[in-house]
């Protein structure tokens, strides 16, 4: 490692750093790496342009803000709702839910509570314990027995890794790391144990990432194989892809997609290999009113979802 | 949780204890960890959303009641 630092990088970092850019080649200075990504984020930006949040029939959200931290939310979506079914044929049955939400947000500790009306609770807390220490609790609890689930994760940054332990209810276990390899490489792996179903897991993951593209990996032992690339093509525009094999039930899933961030709008589209195509736009009417269409079409299944809303604040 | 206790009351108790006693001790504490995870649910469903209500109520610049309930 000594040999491959600049004696010079390591005493005068800020000059070092004007020069490496107006040099073609750069010097890595391997002691000063960037802090990685979280683990469970290595594959955001293929996410967040691949899988919109697709909804199905009205939905209106309204959060009202009482002052900078602290914020109650009131959403109420009506529409046609899945529910698993034995055939190939998908039932859907008409339902209506109202959601209350509270919101807390400081720099140090977030709370974000959300309640429906049959007496389901979601709720999310993230607190900094020091700079480095993050304690991230997460619960879906519902009045049906057996039903309710929890999770507990620490989390601790290093100056170039990070390192995570997971606790869940039914003897849930996890931890990952992800370490900075150089600027742009970061490699991680986890481990997991699932003491009510009594399966063990470990996965390694991959990204390598510049100014204008991501690509991303992981491989797990329960036969996940992830694959994404994204490419910003422009400011606004980026195209993302993905693939996901599973090598023990042999399922294999490819997208393709797109992501324009325009000023007003944000239009996201992809299509599948299992024949759905979805489109996701997010209009910017007003400011704090946005207009939301939604559609998801399976050719496959012959389900066709469409869904518009309007969010307020 | 309650199988990763139970095991480290058998470490625990192992040394001096009689069987009869490790046992009962280990099942008892299963018993009370169950027991105060289950409340802990409940007090976690009844109980989250006031918290947040309070903590955000309280924080600066502090908010008024009504703005609590009314839509502007």
């Amino acid at each position: 490692m000594a040999g491959l630092v600049h004696p010079a990088t390591t005493t005068i970092p800020a000059e070092a750093s004007k020069t490496a850019h107006t040099k073609a080649e750069e010097k890595t200075d391997y002691m000063n790496l960037p802090c990685p990504i979280p683990f469970e984020e290595l594959q955001r930006e293929a996410l967040m342009s691949l899988k919109p949040e697709t909804f199905e029939g009205l939905r209106f959200d309204f959060t009202k803000g009482l002052n900078q931290k602290f914020s109650l939310s009131h959403s109420a979506s009506m529409g046609p709702t899945e529910i698993p079914s034995q055939s190939a044929e998908t039932i859907k049955i008409p339902t209506a839910h109202y959601e209350f939400g509270a919101n807390f947000i400081d720099p140090n500790l977030m709370l974000i509570g959300r309640v429906l009306t049959d007496g389901r609770l979601n709720a999310r807390v993230k607190w900094d314990l020091t700079d480095n220490l993050t304690v991230k609790a997460n619960a879906q609890l519902t009045n049906e027995p057996h039903m309710s689930h929890g999770m507990f994760n620490f989390d601790y940054k290093g100056k170039d890794y990070r390192s995570q332990f997971q606790m869940g209810n039914g003897a849930l276990f996890g931890a990952s790391y992800i370490q900075s390899v150089t600027p742009h490489l970061f490699l991680g792996g986890e481990v997991f144990w699932a003491g009510q179903h009594r399966k063990s897991g470990l996965g390694y993951a991959a990204r390598y990432e510049t100014d204008k593209m991501v690509a991303a990996g992981q491989v797990a032992s329960t036969g996940m194989v992830a694959l994404s690339y994204v490419q910003k093509v422009s400011e606004k525009v980026s195209l993302a892809s993905d693939f996901m094999y599973n090598y023990i039930t042999k399922d294999v899933t490819s997208s393709a997609g797109y992501d324009y961030i325009l000023r007003q709008c944000r239009l996201r589209g992809k299509i599948d290999s299992n024949g759905c195509t979805t489109a996701y736009l997010e209009e910017r009417l007003n400011m704090g009113l946005n207009f939301i269409l939604s559609a998801e079409i399976d050719h496959r299944k012959k389900d066709y979802k469409f869904g518009f809303g309007l969010t307020v604040g | 949780m309650a199988s990763r206790v139970s095991l480290k009351t058998k470490g625990k108790g192992g040394k001096g204890s009689k069987g009869s006693d490790e046992k009962s001790a280990a099942r008892c504490l299963k018993e009370w960890s169950t027991w105060a995870m289950k409340k802990a649910k409940v007090v976690t469903h009844y109980g989250f959303i006031p918290l947040v209500i309070i903590i955000g109520m309280n924080s600066e610049p502090k908010p008024q009641l009504y703005q609590l309930l009314s839509p502007v």
